[in-house]
């Protein structure tokens, strides 16, 4: 009992980065149709950020923190939409529906976006203090509460997006570019604003990440990357471009993961995964929730 | 139906030079950086080679790998002669190459390039996993038979150049004029009766038998291999060597490969700006010059011929 609560609680802590991480993708992907191999970078700009504000916040500003922990959180998100805002206007929006191009693109993209990183932080890991240090117990499982908050903020942020995409003018707009991008500007839709609107949405979604993971993992130049090998994954099981499909699949690749890693090796559960893959590509070609065009 | 242009018997030429050039180096390093100039031209074709059907391949870096691991495993550990273990890494690869294609490939859309990269990562993750191939560390003491062992870089590059003009000869041939037809619509190669998935897979195992033989000749020119010499950052080179030479045309990799590694021989090391360096080269390329450096010498010769009429 005791194990398969804490596995359950493994999978949640796990899921939710990776779901988080996972709907990024898969909505620049639906709106814009192009695979954002630089979607990791924004996770690591995050991270970065709440690493180098968290300090100073509270050794020169003297702030408590929590406190310090929010300031750093909104500059992390001010950074990242810049970011994303000067990468889609001076690189996107030319390659939009090019699959290769801006595959492409987004490859040089990371490469330059990492060098920068390196060359500003250096490689050494950076940590900050975790916000919420105390440990609580779940049915004699133990899960530090910074995690248990993780799993709130991340359901929280998810029922968040499922009402924007659902319920605003902005979330229609997004549909129906995902639909059908030329049915939707005769209909008078600003294409690439909707565009940007996703993309930085998606931007966003993988810094909520960033900075709720930074916290608990050490912070690299290259942290965000380690996830995208898993989101690709995840992805290609949910089918790309589906929400509900990132969030199946990224609990039951959180899943894969932690029971793998529990009873095997890390290693070996992402072996695992990777068979699972080439079993949905050979029973399914368009995912478990995808569609079939 | 094939049309001769004098561009071939330049490139035959320049190969020979290379060749030549490998054979008389008095400078080890030089000749050695033949074979590495030729090897990435290699890893570069191939990659041009499956994108010729649309496909952006990063599994090209996992074939490479296999090629590598493949002549190194027979000849240090089964003690295989050398022959054997250089036949054995393009097949190998293709071998493994046509059950990824016939996997990936019946598939739409994106899934490819997602799976080629996950399977590139997934390789490099077995081959630190299994202890008896050296698992972090890899496989040390490849080493060419003593024969040719004083010539081996100018064995290497002429093999690395044939494979070239074998990618090359397979474009021009009438499967190459199929591979564009799938590219453009693969409707209507179909409705003619082709097959268009084993057409398609045959284009990714060409291209990783070309890079398979590539592995196998860097695992003895190098005499050391490691998991970490074949991650998807493989091909991303690659592909950065293809969008500076220029995609439209066969010699833009081998070109690419030329200067880029030339180039790169100066920022090497330097972590940092050289992921810089590499990544504004495709970003740039990608949106300034989508023709690269041969899309651009083309221009300046019409704008010059234009002139001067």
């Amino acid at each position: 009992m005791e194990v398969f609560v804490q596995l359950l609680a493994n999978t949640l802590q796990i899921g939710s980065v990776y779901v988080l991480f996972a709907l990024g993708l898969t909505l620049i992907f639906g709106v814009m149709k192009i695979v954002n191999f630089a979607h990791g970078a924004f996770f690591t700009a995050a991270a970065l950020v709440v690493t180098s504000v968290m300090p100073f916040a509270t050794a020169t500003l003297g702030l408590s923190l929590p406190a310090s922990y929010l300031l750093a959180a909104i500059a992390a998100f001010a950074v990242v939409l810049c970011i994303g805002a000067v990468v889609f206007s001076f690189g996107f929006q030319y390659v939009l529906k090019d699959l290769n191009g801006s595959f492409i693109l987004s490859i040089g993209l990371l490469l330059v976006l990492n060098g920068i990183y390196l060359a500003i932080y250096g490689g050494a890991p950076r940590s900050v203090p975790q916000v919420l240090p105390d440990t609580i117990n779940i049915f004699g499982a133990r899960l530090t509460e910074q995690r248990l908050a993780l799993v709130i903020i991340a359901i929280v942020v998810t029922g968040g997006l499922y009402l924007l995409i659902e319920r605003t003018r902005l979330g229609l707009a997004l549909r129906a570019v995902a639909q059908d991008q030329e049915a939707a500007m005769l209909q008078g839709m600003p294409y690439r604003r909707v565009a940007l609107s996703g993309f930085l949405i998606g931007a966003a979604l993988a810094a909520c990440a960033g900075v709720l993971m930074a916290p608990i993992n050490a912070v690299t130049t290259v942290s965000g990357d380690e996830f995208l090998i898993k989101a690709f994954i995840i992805i290609i099981i949910g089918g790309l471009g589906s929400v509900a499909g990132a969030i199946v699949g990224g609990l039951f690749i959180g899943m894969v993961e932690s029971v793998g890693g529990y009873f095997f090796d890390p290693s070996t559960a992402t072996l695992a995964m990777f068979i699972l893959v080439i079993a949905f590509l050979l029973v399914r070609p368009q995912g478990i929730l995808g569609n079939a065009d | 139906m094939q049309i001769r242009s004098p561009g071939v018997w330049a490139c035959v030429a320049l190969a020979v030079a290379a060749v030549l050039f490998a054979l008389l180096a008095t400078n080890p390093y030089h000749a050695s950086l033949v074979v590495w100039i030729l090897t990435n031209a290699v890893l570069a074709a191939a990659l041009r080679f499956v994108l010729q059907i649309g496909e952006l391949n990063i599994a090209t870096a996992a074939f490479f790998g296999v090629g590598a691991y493949t002549t190194s495993i027979c000849a240090v550990l089964l003690g295989w002669p050398f022959w054997l273990t250089l036949l054995l890494a393009p097949l190998v690869a293709a071998l493994l190459s046509a059950l990824f294609g016939w996997v990936t490939l019946r598939t739409k859309g994106p899934y490819f390039l997602l799976v080629s990269f996950a399977f590139t990562e997934v390789v490099r993750l077995i081959y630190t996993q299994i202890n008896v191939i050296g698992g972090n560390s890899g496989l040390v003491g490849m080493f060419p038979p003593m024969a040719i062992d004083a010539h081996y870089p100018a064995f290497a590059a002429a093999l690395l150049a044939a494979a070239l003009f074998a990618l090359y000869g397979v474009e021009r041939s009438d499967l190459g004029r199929l591979f564009k037809a799938i590219r453009n619509n693969d409707a209507i190669p179909r409705s003619v009766g082709l097959n268009v998935v084993f057409l398609k897979v045959l284009c990714v195992v060409i291209a990783a038998a070309a890079v398979g033989l590539a592995g196998g000749l860097h695992a003895y020119a190098n005499n050391v291999i490691a998991p970490s010499d074949f991650s998807y950052f493989v091909a991303i080179l690659a592909l950065a060597y293809v969008k500076i030479g220029g995609e439209g045309h066969p010699m833009g990799p081998v070109v690419g490969a030329a200067v880029l590694t030339l180039v790169g021989q100066r920022v090497a090391g330097i972590s940092a700006w050289e992921n810089i360096f590499y990544g504004a080269v495709i970003v740039v390329a990608l949106l300034a010059f989508p023709g690269g450096l041969i899309g651009l010498a083309g221009r300046v010769r019409g704008l010059v011929r234009g002139g001067a009429r």
